[in-house]
């Protein structure tokens, strides 16, 4: 079965073709254009939206180009339809239902955050593993339990990405801005002493970003090194909390801030002290792209018929415990 | 001395105390958090816990006793509990217990204190009762939000772990919460939990 899968949640279009054998996916192309707003802004929606709608043309052929797959032959078409950008997620929308109704073929509307893990169970085989995802739009920890992704602990305010992303910004770098402030930590190991606050299984990131703020004055790669050991820890004793009340054996890191090595060296350290097999989704998957959305679509389909055109939908805030999961 | 429990912030060791049955938690040294926050964490939570676990008895709440407190090596001896914690009880048992657990968390919130890791497994029903532990996390308040916190964890919890019987456990906590702090403070508390997930990423409560 061959899928074409749509993103434009927040800065990455992408356009993904997987081809489904049994319960084995193969990805034969992944195509992504992401925008990028001036150093020291954010996404702009509509800038990026229109980034989108210029890109698109160009992205699909390429895509459909590397997997060596006309439209025609596609058995499904999949668009992530949020939680995200309005002005972006409408152009993955509208690309999705141009191709599903000119050429007759099924539609599914995918979370984007579900596309995250499911894409990284595939990649990586975990079978039945706590996740945590960390990105730009999420920072949640996961399990799954009767029919749905339950959410053991998640940020009470911004997200880990944002965190990073804000910090950068403020300091003038171009978004996204984990890799360069990654970079720049990795040259310093003066701690100058942030606040921490892990509620329960809970984060919060507010305080510890105006703090942060506070210090930048005091040297650059002190302050993304400071900044980066405490919020990992709060991330990893989180996790390790959930961890240890869940029971789980084995656990799962996907979503952009997952390529960072030092959140991935906290996590195996802990996942090594609960003898727990410790997954990350590959660099190259860990960010937005449209083989996360693809594959969901891929899994749902073996259980249901595709969506009306008339009621496909994008949705800006749409959590991922709300939806039930049948596959 | 055996270890009972690996748990996420510190070891649970039974061990004996002149001579008393007891149980040995040691925070212990995590690797992977740079050492002076490392420390700073695991001295304040040991010192917080085995004041506050102390404090509360005199508001009639059941809490282990505190035996001994070594804060440079961040362990301290407590009492042993006899007891099922309430994450391992069948679904109807835990839901019977909600009550209870609402007046417990009513009373420490009435005393200005939240817990600040109301999970099921830090609850043990003994032949006693209930028995709270783990104040790790606690601090004394006076703000409606952080009570509030407290309760959404809590519902968090049983919306994961216990997804089955969330509705009656939950309403059965307020039950017993209502109890302590009356109605007005109470309905004020759990607006504020739906502010609190509004906030949340991609929240629709209504």
């Amino acid at each position: 079965m061959l899928s074409l899968g749509i993103e434009s949640t927040a800065h990455t279009f992408s356009c993904a073709v997987i081809e489904k054998k049994g319960k084995q996916g193969t990805i034969l192309s992944d195509i992504r254009k992401i925008y990028r707003p001036p150093e020291g802004e954010g996404i702009h929606p509509r800038e990026a939206s229109r980034h989108h709608a210029e890109n698109s043309p160009e992205v699909l052929s390429e895509c459909l180009k590397k997997a060596n797959v006309k439209i025609n032959d596609l058995d499904i078409v999949c668009y992530a339809a949020g939680p995200g950008l309005g002005p972006c997620l409408r152009i993955g929308a509208v690309v999705a239902r141009s191709l599903a109704s000119y050429y007759d073929i099924p539609i599914y509307p995918v979370n984007h955050a579900l596309g995250h893990i499911e894409l990284g169970k595939m990649l990586t085989g975990a079978k039945d593993p706590l996740v945590l995802l960390v990105s730009g739009g999420h920072t949640m920890i996961l399990a799954f339990l009767s029919k749905k992704w339950r959410v053991f602990g998640e940020t009470l305010d911004i997200t880990l990405g944002q965190l990073l992303d804000q910090i950068g910004r403020y300091a003038g770098f171009a978004s996204p801005c984990g890799p360069k402030m990654e970079e720049l930590a990795s040259k310093s190991k003066e701690y100058l002493p942030l606040p921490y606050v892990v509620k329960g299984n809970d984060v919060s990131f507010s305080g510890l970003l105006s703090a942060t703020k506070r210090i930048i004055p005091k040297g650059i790669e002190s302050t993304c090194f400071s900044l980066q050991e405490t919020a990992f820890s709060m991330i990893g004793e989180a996790t390790e909390r959930a961890l240890s009340f869940t029971g789980k054996t084995e656990l799962l890191v996907v979503g952009g801030v997952a390529a960072n090595k030092r959140l991935s060296d906290i996590l195996s350290s802990i996942c090594k002290r609960h003898n727990c097999k410790f997954f990350v989704a590959p660099k190259e998957y860990a960010g937005d792209c449209g083989s996360q959305i693809s594959w969901v679509g891929l899994l749902e389909s073996s259980k249901k018929m595709g969506t009306n055109l008339e009621d496909t939908f994008v949705k800006q805030s749409w959590r991922l415990d709300n939806i039930e999961v049948l596959y | 001395m055996k270890l009972l429990k690996k748990g996420a912030e510190a070891d649970i060791y039974t061990a004996s105390w002149n001579g008393q049955n007891s149980i040995l938690k040691i925070r212990k040294k995590k690797d992977y958090r740079i050492h002076s926050l490392d420390i700073r964490i695991r001295t304040l939570r040991t010192i917080r816990e085995s004041k506050m676990i102390s404090e509360v008895k005199s508001f009639g709440i059941p809490t282990p006793l505190v035996y001994f407190v070594d804060e440079k090596k961040c362990e301290m001896y407590l009492q042993f509990i006899h007891g099922k914690l309430i994450r391992d009880l069948p679904a109807t048992q835990i839901i019977r217990t909600c009550k209870e657990i609402g007046r417990i968390v009513g009373i420490l919130h009435k005393n200005g204190v939240m817990h600040g890791d109301l999970t099921t497994s830090n609850f043990i029903l003994t032949q006693k009762g209930l028995v709270i532990l783990d104040f790790g996390l606690s601090q004394k308040t006076d703000k409606i939000d952080d009570y509030a916190i407290d309760l959404r964890l809590f519902k968090e919890v049983l919306n994961s772990a216990h997804a089955q019987i969330v509705d009656d456990a939950w309403a059965l906590f307020i039950l017993g919460y209502q109890k302590i702090l009356g109605k007005n403070i109470t309905e004020k508390i759990i607006n504020q939990v739906l502010v609190i997930e509004k906030r949340g990423r991609y929240a629709n409560v209504v």
